[in-house]
C-alpha cells in the first residue's frame, strides 16, 4: 500500500518535475554548451574547442570576478553586522512593531531596484538634495560621494538589506528564551551567551541570510552601474558587455559558467551546513 | 458541466500543450499582427495609436531594444518568426542583417519617392547606407544625428571644444572632469579618432598599441561611466562633470529641451578621416525576412513618413532627434524654435557635413578586448 502510495506520488509529481527540470536546468544547459563553442558564433553547431575558457583565463577577466565576489562578501558581512541586532528586535522585542517593519522593508521592494538606486544617486550627487542643502544653508560645496568601490558596497548593502533581515529574524525565532535565561542563571556573560547559545542556534537563518545576500550580490550589476560610475567593472557586466557589445556568446556563457560554478560551490556547501528542517520548524 | 478533478487536470494539460504549440497556431492570424522591434520613440503612443485607429483590429505590437547588438542577437536567436520590422542604426542592415537573410528588400515602386522628400543628405542621392551591394532598397532611413561628444558650454567653449577636437580627453587638467557614455561600440570609433586612428579600417600592430594608450589614458582620467544618458546629463547640469566622451543631439538634446542650452553636442572641426573627425548615425528601419510576413509591416513603413508621425518619431519621450523627412517643409513646420534650438538645428547641417557615416568598426573584435581590458583596470 505504502509501495503503491509512493509510486502514485511519483507519477504525480513526474510532469511538474519535468517541467521546472526543462525550465530551470535547459537555460542552463545551454549556457554551458554555448560556452564550449568557438568564439564569435552563434549557433550550438560548431565543434566544442574551449577557446572562451581560455579568453577567459588569459585576459584578466579574474579581476572582475575577484571584485565581484570580495564586495559580495564585504556587503554580506556589513549586513550580518547591520541586520543581527535589527533581527534580534524583530523576533524577541518589538512584538507588533515587527509588522510594520516587515510591512516597511517588503514595501522597498515594491519599487525596482533601478530607480531607488537612482533614488540615491539624486541624493547623494553634487547639487542634489544632500550637498544642495549643505551648500545652501553653509556655502560650502563638497564632492559628492559617488562613483568609488565603496559606495558600490554600500549600494549592495541597501538593495540586499531584506534578504538577510529576513531568514535572520527567522533563525534567531527559532533560539528558545528557556536556553539563554538558563545561561544567565548559570553565569553566563553576554558575549558567551552570544557565541554559545545564540549564534550556534541561529545558524540556519545565519546562513541562509548571508547565503541568499551573497548570491545576489556578486551577480549584481545595477549598483556599480548606477552609484558606482563602473569604477569597478563587475562580473555580472562583463557578460552583458560580451553577450551584447562584443557579440561573442561563447565568451558571454564562458563567464556566466564560471560565476555559476563559484557561486553554485559556495552555496551547495552552505546549504550542506544549515538545517533547513529544523529551520522550518520539521524534525531534523 | 460537471467538473471533476481528472478533468480538470486534463484541461490543464491540454493548455499547456497549447501554450507551446500557440506559435505556430498563430501563423494563420498574421494578417492582422505587426510586431516591431526598434529604438524607443516608435513605440510610444503618439505613433502606434494612429496606426491602430487605422488598422482596427490589427495586433500591434513594438518593444524597444537597448542596443543594436542586443536587437540583432534576438534575431539571430531565431526571432525572425516573430518580429516584421527592425529598426537600427546604418551599418547592420547593410554590413550584416541583409548578407545573413534576416532582412529583406523593399518595394521600390512604393518606397523611392518618399527619398525626394527628405533633406539632401538623405534624399539627394537617397541614402546609400539604405541600399544593400546588389542595389536593393533594404531599409528607410529616418532619425539621425551627429554623436561625437558633449560639453557643458559654461565651463569648456563650444568654439574650443571643436578646435581641441578629440584631444581634449587627452589634456592633464580634463583628468577626472569628464564621463565616458559607455555605449561601447560608440567608444571604439570614438578612441579610435582620438588616436589619429581610421576605425574602418583594419588597423596594424602599431594602431592597436595606440588605441591601448588612448584606452587607458581615457579611462584613467574619467571621473565616472555609465550608459544612462540621464545620469551623464545630470552629471554634467549639476557640475559633476564638464562634458562626456560619447555623446551628441540623442543625448544632448533632452537637457536642452528643458532649457539646459549650455548643454551642447559638439562634432570636432578635423579629425584623422578625410580630415573630418566626427561620426553621425541614422537610423534604418528594415523588413525581417519572417517567413510568415505580416502585410501591415510594409503598410507601417509607409505610416511613418506621414508628416506628424515623422513629428512623433523624432519628438518620442526620452530622447529628441532631427528626421531625414524635415527636408519637405510639411514636415519641418511642425517644429518650433525651443524644438529645433534641442536638437542643434543651427549647426546640424554643418556639423553633419564634418562628420563620417557611423559604420562597422573593422577590427571590432580585437579593439573590444583591448577596450574591455582597459576599462577593467
Amino acid at each position: 500500500m505504502q509501495q503503491r502510495e509512493r509510486r502514485l506520488g511519483l507519477l504525480y509529481a513526474a510532469p511538474l518535475s519535468l517541467f521546472l527540470l526543462l525550465t530551470f536546468l535547459a537555460p542552463i544547459l545551454l549556457v554551458a554548451g554555448f560556452s564550449t563553442m568557438p568564439e564569435k558564433v552563434f549557433s550550438l553547431t560548431q565543434m566544442p574547442d574551449f577557446s572562451a575558457y581560455r579568453t577567459v583565463l588569459e585576459q584578466g577577466y579574474w579581476k572582475s570576478v575577484a571584485w565581484s565576489l570580495f564586495m559580495a562578501l564585504l556587503a554580506t558581512l556589513i549586513l550580518l553586522v547591520i541586520c543581527w541586532p535589527l533581527a534580534y528586535g524583530m523576533a524577541k522585542v518589538f512584538k507588533r512593531f515587527t509588522l510594520v517593519l516587515t510591512i516597511g522593508v517588503v514595501m522597498t521592494l515594491f519599487v525596482s531596484e533601478n530607480i531607488r538606486l537612482f533614488g540615491w544617486v539624486l541624493t547623494l550627487m553634487k547639487g542634489g538634495l544632500i550637498e544642495g542643502y549643505w551648500r545652501y544653508w553653509t556655502g560650502q560645496g563638497f564632492d559628492a560621494p559617488l562613483y568609488n568601490g565603496p559606495i558600490i558596497v554600500f549600494g549592495l548593502v541597501y538593495v540586499y538589506l531584506p534578504f538577510m533581515l529576513f531568514p535572520l529574524a527567522q533563525g534567531i525565532s527559532m533560539v528558545p528564551d528557556d536556553a539563554r535565561q538558563a545561561a544567565y542563571d548559570l553565569g553566563a556573560s553576554r558575549w558567551q551567551i552570544l557565541k554559545e547559545i545564540d549564534l550556534p542556534l541561529a545558524m540556519p537563518g545565519i546562513m541562509v541570510g548571508s547565503l541568499l545576500t551573497f548570491v545576489l550580490a556578486a551577480g549584481a550589476m545595477a549598483e556599480s552601474k548606477l552609484l558606482g560610475g563602473r569604477a569597478i567593472i563587475t562580473i555580472a557586466d562583463e557578460v552583458q558587455t560580451a553577450f551584447t557589445y562584443g557579440q561573442n556568446w561563447p565568451l558571454g556563457s564562458a563567464l556566466a559558467m564560471v560565476l555559476i560554478a563559484i557561486i553554485g560551490t559556495v552555496a551547495i556547501w552552505a546549504i550542506s551546513k544549515a538545517d533547513l528542517d529544523a529551520m522550518m520548524g520539521r524534525k531534523s | 458541466m460537471k467538473l471533476s478533478r481528472r478533468s480538470f487536470t486534463a484541461g490543464l494539460g491540454a493548455a499547456g500543450a497549447a501554450s507551446i504549440f500557440s506559435p505556430s497556431m498563430s501563423f494563420a492570424a498574421r494578417s492582422s499582427e505587426l510586431n516591431i522591434l526598434c529604438w524607443e520613440g516608435y513605440n510610444t503612443d503618439d505613433v502606434l495609436g494612429p496606426f491602430r485607429d487605422l488598422n482596427p483590429g490589427a495586433t500591434v505590437r513594438a518593444e524597444s531594444g537597448t542596443s543594436d547588438p542586443d536587437m540583432i542577437n534576438k534575431l539571430r536567436a531565431g526571432e525572425v518568426n516573430v518580429w516584421d520590422l527592425i529598426n537600427l542604426n546604418q551599418p547592420w542592415a547593410r554590413g550584416q542583417l541583409y548578407p545573413e537573410g534576416l532582412i529583406k528588400p523593399l518595394d521600390k515602386e512604393r518606397f523611392m519617392p518618399y527619398f525626394e522628400r527628405m533633406t539632401p543628405e538623405y534624399g539627394n542621392p537617397p541614402y546609400p547606407m539604405a541600399f544593400a551591394d546588389d542595389g536593393e532598397l533594404i531599409g528607410m532611413p529616418q532619425r539621425y544625428g551627429p554623436f561625437s561628444f558633449v560639453v557643458n558650454t559654461d565651463k569648456i567653449s563650444r568654439e574650443m571644444a571643436e578646435d581641441m577636437g578629440w584631444k581634449l580627453f587627452l589634456e592633464p587638467d580634463m583628468a577626472g572632469r569628464f564621463g565616458i557614455l559607455t555605449y561601447d561600440n560608440w567608444n571604439l570609433i570614438h578612441m579610435c579618432l582620438t588616436g589619429d586612428l581610421n576605425p574602418f579600417k583594419p588597423l596594424d600592430e602599431a594602431g592597436f598599441a595606440t588605441f591601448e594608450g588612448v584606452a587607458k589614458k581615457i579611462f584613467a582620467g574619467a571621473k565616472m561611466m555609465t550608459d544612462d544618458l540621464v545620469a551623464m546629463n545630470t552629471a554634467l547640469i549639476n557640475g559633476e562633470i564638464d562634458a562626456y566622451f560619447t555623446g551628441g543631439t540623442y543625448t544632448a538634446s533632452p537637457a536642452r529641451l528643458d532649457g539646459m542650452t549650455q548643454i551642447r553636442g559638439i562634432t570636432p572641426k578635423s579629425g584623422p578621416i578625410d580630415g573630418k573627425g566626427g561620426v553621425v548615425w541614422a537610423e534604418v528601419t528594415s523588413l525581417v525576412n519572417n517567413p510568415d510576413a505580416s502585410p501591415l509591416a510594409s503598410d507601417f513603413l509607409e505610416f511613418v513618413q506621414k508628416p506628424e508621425i515623422c513629428k512623433a518619431v523624432g519628438f518620442a519621450e526620452g530622447t529628441y532627434n532631427p528626421v531625414a523627412q524635415m527636408g519637405d517643409p510639411q514636415v519641418f513646420k511642425l517644429w518650433d524654435t525651443d524644438e529645433l534650438d534641442a536638437i542643434q538645428w543651427d549647426s546640424l547641417e554643418e556639423e553633419s557635413a564634418l562628420s563620417v557615416e557611423y559604420d562597422s568598426v573593422a577590427d571590432y573584435d580585437k579593439l573590444m578586448e583591448i577596450y574591455t581590458a582597459a576599462r577593467r583596470g
